[in-house]
C-alpha cells in the first residue's frame, strides 16, 4: 500500500471522525455518543468483561446456528445427487423456503423456544441452511461430466466419483455460500436478541437504545463491525488456502473484503 | 411440463416425469397432515393447526385489519426502497469521477457492509420515535447498502476501452456516463431493485417488531407478547405470501426463469 | 484387415441422438460403420470435422451407447444398443479424451497416479513405471504442482501418461494433440511413438489432421461424412522408426497424403 493511498485513507478516518464529533456536539451527547465517550466506554466495557460476555453470547448463537444450519445444507445435496426425482419433487419447496423471510420467524422461533440461546440458534440456521444448500446444489450440479466420464474409465466407483469428483468439484461452490452466510448469521443474531434478549450485543443495543445510552449502542455496533470485519477477512484467508488450486483470476478482483 | 423438466438440476429420465407433479402434491399434503397432527400432538398453545390458522387470515382479512396491516408495511417498505434506492443507485456514479476517493474509501465502504443494519433498528427508533418515519429510514438503510453494491458492481465492469474509444471521439465526462456508464450499469440496478423489494419487506417487518403500532411485524410480535400463537403463525404466513406474491409479480415482469438461482449478495433472507 | 489376431472388433455400428424437442427423429451420426484393430496395432482413424469421431470413441469406450451394431472384445461380443455401460470395461479401454480433463484440484502426481490409486494398484513398481514415464516425457520435477500452473503441452503429456501408467492392452485416443500449438504437437507425437515402442499397445487414433494419421499409424481408415462409416482403408508402408520432424519427406507420403485427401473431399 503506497504512502499516497495510505494518507488519503487517513484523510478520509479523519473526515469520519471529523463529522462524527460534529454531530455529536450538534446533536447533544445523549442522542449522539462523540467518538471519544465512545472509545471510554468501549475500554471501560473491554476491561471489565461485560463486552466479552455479551460478544460470547452472540458468537455462540452465530456459531452454533452456523453449524446446526450449514452442515445439512452442505450435505444435502450431496445425497440428493443420485435421487433425481426425489430431488425434482422437492425442487419448488425448496425455493419457496428459501423465499420465506426468515427473520420474520424470529418471534415465532421465540414462541417455540423461549428466550435463551435456542430461538437464535433456530433463526440462523433457518438463513444459513438455505444459503448453504443453494449454493451447494449450484456446485453439485455443476460438476464436470468429462471428469466423471475419465474416472469411470479409469475404474472408479459410484463412492470414488463422489469423493474424488463431485466433493471437490462442489466445494468453492458451498465456500462461496459459507462466506455469505457467515456475515448473515451475526446479523441474525442480533436479530433474535433484538427481539428478546436479556444477553448479547443485541441486547446492549436495544437496552442500551431504551436507556437513551448511545455510547452504549455505539460501543455494541462497533464491536459488531470489528466482528464481521475479521470474520470476513478470516475467511477470505481461508479460503486462499483452501482452494490454492484454482487459477488466478485476472479480471475484476471483488472490491469488497470477502465478497 | 417439458418446460419444467429442463429446468431441473439433475436429469430425470423421460418415463419418471409423470411422477414428479404426483409428487409434488403428495408432498404438500403430508406437510398439511404433519402440520395437523403435530398440532394434536404438541398441543393447540404451542402449534395451532392449519384449520385454526387459516380461520384466523380469515378473520383477519374480513375485519380489514389484514389489509391495514399489509399496506402499513407495504408502504413502508415502498417509501424506503424509494430512498435508499435512488441514494445507493446515484452514488457509484458520483464515485466513479475520483478513482482516488473511490480506492481510498475502500476499506471503509468495506467495514460499512460489515455493520448488521438490522442492529441500527434501535438506533433509528431512538433518534426518530416508533412512527412509520423510523421504518423507513430502516429500510432505506438497508436497500441503500443493496444498491450501492450492486451499482458499484456495474460500474466496474464498464469497459474502459469503451470509455477511451468515446473520449477520443471528443465525448465530455456527462456524455460518456450518460450513454456508456449508464447503459452497462442499468442490468445491475435492476436486478439489486428486483431482490430489494422483498428484502425491504422483511426489513419493515423486522422494524415493526422492534417498535411500532400497526403493520404485519407488529401484529406477529404482538400476538407473541400475549401469547397468541394462531396470531403468531397467521401473521408469518401473510408476510410469506405477501413476499411470495411480490416477488412472482416482479420475475413475471422480467420473464425469469425459476431454477437454481447463483448465490449472490442479493438473497431474501 | 492385415493381422489375424484382432484385438478389437466392431460390427455395423450406427448411432444417433434422441431427437429434441419438436424434432420428430435425428439424424444418423454413425451409420454402418464395421472395422477391427489388430493387436498391438497403431490404427488411424480420419475424418471430417464433426462426423462424429468423437461419438464413435465414446462407444468403443462404453461411456455413450449406440442404437445399434455390436463390438467384439476378447473373445466376448457386446451389443452396443442393449448391453448397460461398462465404461472402461473393466480397464481394460484406456481413453485419452481431447480436453486433459486433469482434475483441477489435484497436483499433478496426484493426477497421474489417479487410475491406478482408484484401481489399488498404486505400489512401489507401478510408482517406479510412473517415475520412467514421467522421465520420458519430461515431466520430472513438477511433481506438486497444480494444473492451472503446468502449460498446456504438459497437461497433454500429463493425461497421456496417466491413462499408459495403468497399463490397458487398448487405448482410444481422440484428437489428443489438437488444441498445441505445431512445434508442441510433434514433439508429443514423437514422445507418443516412443512410449508406444516401448510397449506396443493396441492404439486407435482419431484425428482430422491427415498428416499425423499418415505419420503415426500402421493402418488408415477414412470415414465418410454423416452418417459416417469407414470408406477407405490404407495400409502405411513408411517403415519404423519414422523420422517426425520431417515426415513430409518421407517416402510414400506425398502420395498417400494426395489419395486420403482426394477420399475427404
Amino acid at each position: 500500500m503506497n504512502l499516497r493511498l495510505a494518507i488519503d485513507r487517513l484523510i478520509l478516518l479523519a473526515v469520519f471522525l471529523g463529522l462524527w464529533q460534529a454531530c455529536s456536539m450538534g446533536f447533544g451527547t445523549h442522542w449522539f455518543s462523540s467518538p471519544i465517550g465512545t472509545t471510554l466506554r468501549f475500554g471501560e466495557l473491554s476491561l471489565n468483561g461485560e463486552l466479552l460476555y455479551h460478544m460470547n453470547y452472540t458468537a455462540q448463537a452465530a456459531v452454533y446456528g452456523f453449524l446446526v444450519g450449514g452442515i445439512p445444507g452442505l450435505l444435502l445435496p450431496f445425497m440428493l445427487r443420485k435421487q433425481a426425482v426425489l430431488n425434482a419433487i422437492l425442487d419448488p419447496y425448496f425455493a419457496g423456503g428459501y423465499g420465506v423471510p426468515k427473520l420474520a420467524l424470529a418471534p415465532l422461533f421465540v414462541l417455540w423456544f423461549g428466550i435463551d440461546l435456542e430461538p437464535k440458534i433456530a433463526l440462523v440456521a433457518s438463513i444459513v441452511f438455505f444459503l448453504v444448500f443453494f449454493s451447494t446444489m449450484a456446485g453439485v450440479q455443476a460438476v464436470n461430466p468429462q471428469y466423471v466420464n475419465m474416472a469411470r474409465v479409469a475404474g472408479a466407483s459410484e463412492r470414488d466419483i463422489a469423493r474424488h469428483i463431485v466433493w471437490p468439484g462442489a466445494i468453492p461452490y458451498a465456500f462461496a455460500g459459507f462466506r455469505i452466510a457467515a456475515p448473515y448469521s451475526i446479523g441474525a443474531a442480533v436479530v433474535g436478541e433484538l427481539i428478546s434478549s436479556n444477553r448479547g450485543l443485541g441486547y446492549l443495543i436495544q437496552a442500551g437504545a431504551t436507556d437513551f445510552d448511545t455510547t452504549t449502542v455505539f460501543v455494541s455496533l462497533a464491536t459488531l463491525t470489528l466482528i464481521v470485519v475479521v470474520i470476513n477477512i478470516g475467511v477470505a484467508h481461508f479460503e486462499r488456502w483452501l482452494l490454492r488450486w484454482r487459477p488466478r483470476t485476472g479480471a475484476g478482483t471483488s472490491w469488497v473484503a470477502g465478497a | 411440463m417439458s418446460a419444467v423438466a429442463e429446468s431441473l438440476p439433475f436429469p430425470v429420465p423421460r418415463s419418471r416425469r409423470r411422477w414428479i407433479p404426483y409428487g409434488r402434491i403428495g408432498v404438500a399434503l403430508a406437510c398439511f397432515a404433519l402440520w395437523q397432527f403435530g398440532s394434536y400432538w404438541m398441543g393447540k398453545e404451542w402449534l395451532p393447526g392449519p384449520v385454526a390458522t387459516f380461520a384466523r387470515i380469515w378473520d383477519l382479512a374480513l375485519s380489514a385489519q389484514l389489509f391495514r396491516d399489509s399496506l402499513v408495511t407495504f408502504s413502508e417498505a415502498a417509501a424506503g426502497m424509494i430512498l435508499g434506492g435512488v441514494g445507493g443507485a446515484a452514488l457509484p456514479f458520483l464515485l466513479r469521477l475520483s478513482p482516488r476517493l473511490l480506492k481510498a474509501s475502500e476499506p471503509f465502504l468495506s467495514a460499512a457492509f460489515g455493520v448488521p443494519k438490522l442492529a441500527l433498528a434501535p438506533l433509528f427508533i431512538l433518534w426518530l420515535g416508533i412512527g412509520i418515519m423510523t421504518k423507513i429510514v430502516f429500510v432505506a438503510s438497508i436497500v441503500f447498502f443493496l444498491m450501492f453494491y450492486n451499482g458499484m458492481a456495474g460500474i466496474l465492469s464498464v469497459d474502459p476501452r469503451l470509455v477511451a474509444m468515446a473520449r477520443v471521439a471528443g465525448a465530455s465526462q456527462w456524455q460518456v456516463t450518460r450513454h456508456i456508464v449508464w447503459n452497462t450499469t442499468v442490468p445491475f440496478l435492476f436486478a439489486g431493485l428486483k431482490i430489494a423489494l422483498p428484502r425491504a419487506i422483511s426489513g419493515a417487518v423486522v422494524g415493526e417488531f422492534i417498535a411500532a403500532d400497526s403493520g404485519l411485524g407488529w401484529y406477529i410480535n404482538n400476538s407473541r407478547s400475549l401469547n397468541d400463537t394462531v396470531g403468531v403463525l397467521a401473521g408469518v404466513i401473510v408476510v410469506t405470501i405477501l413476499v411470495i406474491v411480490v416477488n412472482a409479480v416482479l420475475q413475471r415482469s422480467q420473464a425469469r426463469s425459476l431454477a437454481w438461482r447463483p448465490v449472490s449478495r442479493d438473497m431474501v433472507v | 484387415m492385415s493381422s489375424p489376431a484382432a484385438a478389437l472388433e466392431v460390427r455395423r455400428l450406427s448411432k444417433r441422438f434422441p431427437p429434441r424437442p419438436g424434432q420428430s427423429e435425428s439424424p444418423w451420426v454413425l451409420s454402418d460403420l464395421s472395422f477391427c484393430v489388430g493387436d498391438s496395432e497403431f490404427l488411424t482413424i480420419v475424418g471430417p470435422s464433426g462426423s462424429g469421431k468423437t461419438t464413435l470413441l465414446n462407444i468403443l469406450s462404453q461411456v455413450d451407447g449406440a442404437s445399434g451394431g455390436e463390438m467384439l472384445f476378447r473373445g466376448e461380443s457386446i451389443n452396443l444398443a442393449s448391453a448397460a455401460l461398462n465404461p472402461g470395461l473393466n480397464c481394460h479401454i484406456g481413453y485419452v479424451t481431447q480436453d486433459d480433463n486433469l482434475l483441477p484440484w489435484q497436483t499433478l502426481i496426484d493426477n497421474v497416479t489417479f487410475p491406478l490409486k482408484l484401481q489399488g494398484r498404486l505400489n512401489q513398481e507401478s510408482m517406479a513405471r510412473m517415475q520412467g514415464l514421467l522421465k520420458a516425457v519430461n515431466l520430472i520435477g513438477f511433481d506438486h504442482y497444480y494444473p492451472h500452473e503446468l502449460s498446456g503441452g504438459m497437461r497433454k503429456r500429463a493425461s497421456l501418461i496417466r491413462t499408459l501408467a495403468y497399463d490397458p492392452p487398448i487405448i482410444l485416443m481422440d484428437e489428443p494433440f489438437g488444441a498445441v500449438d505445431a512445434q508442441t504437437r510433434t514433439q508429443l507425437q514423437q514422445d507418443l511413438l516412443r512410449l508406444w515402442n516401448l510397449g506396443r499397445k493396441t492404439i486407435v487414433f482419431v484425428t482430422h489432421d491427415i498428416g499425423e494419421a499418415i505419420a503415426l499409424g500402421d493402418r488408415v481408415l477414412v470415414l465418410s461424412r454423416s452418417p459416417a462409416r469407414v470408406i477407405y482403408e490404407h495400409h502405411v508402408a513408411i517403415p519404423r522408426p519414422r523420422d517426425l520432424s520431417n515426415f513430409y519427406k518421407l517416402e510414400g507420403f506425398g502420395d498417400m497424403y494426395e489419395t486420403v485427401r482426394k477420399e475427404l473431399l
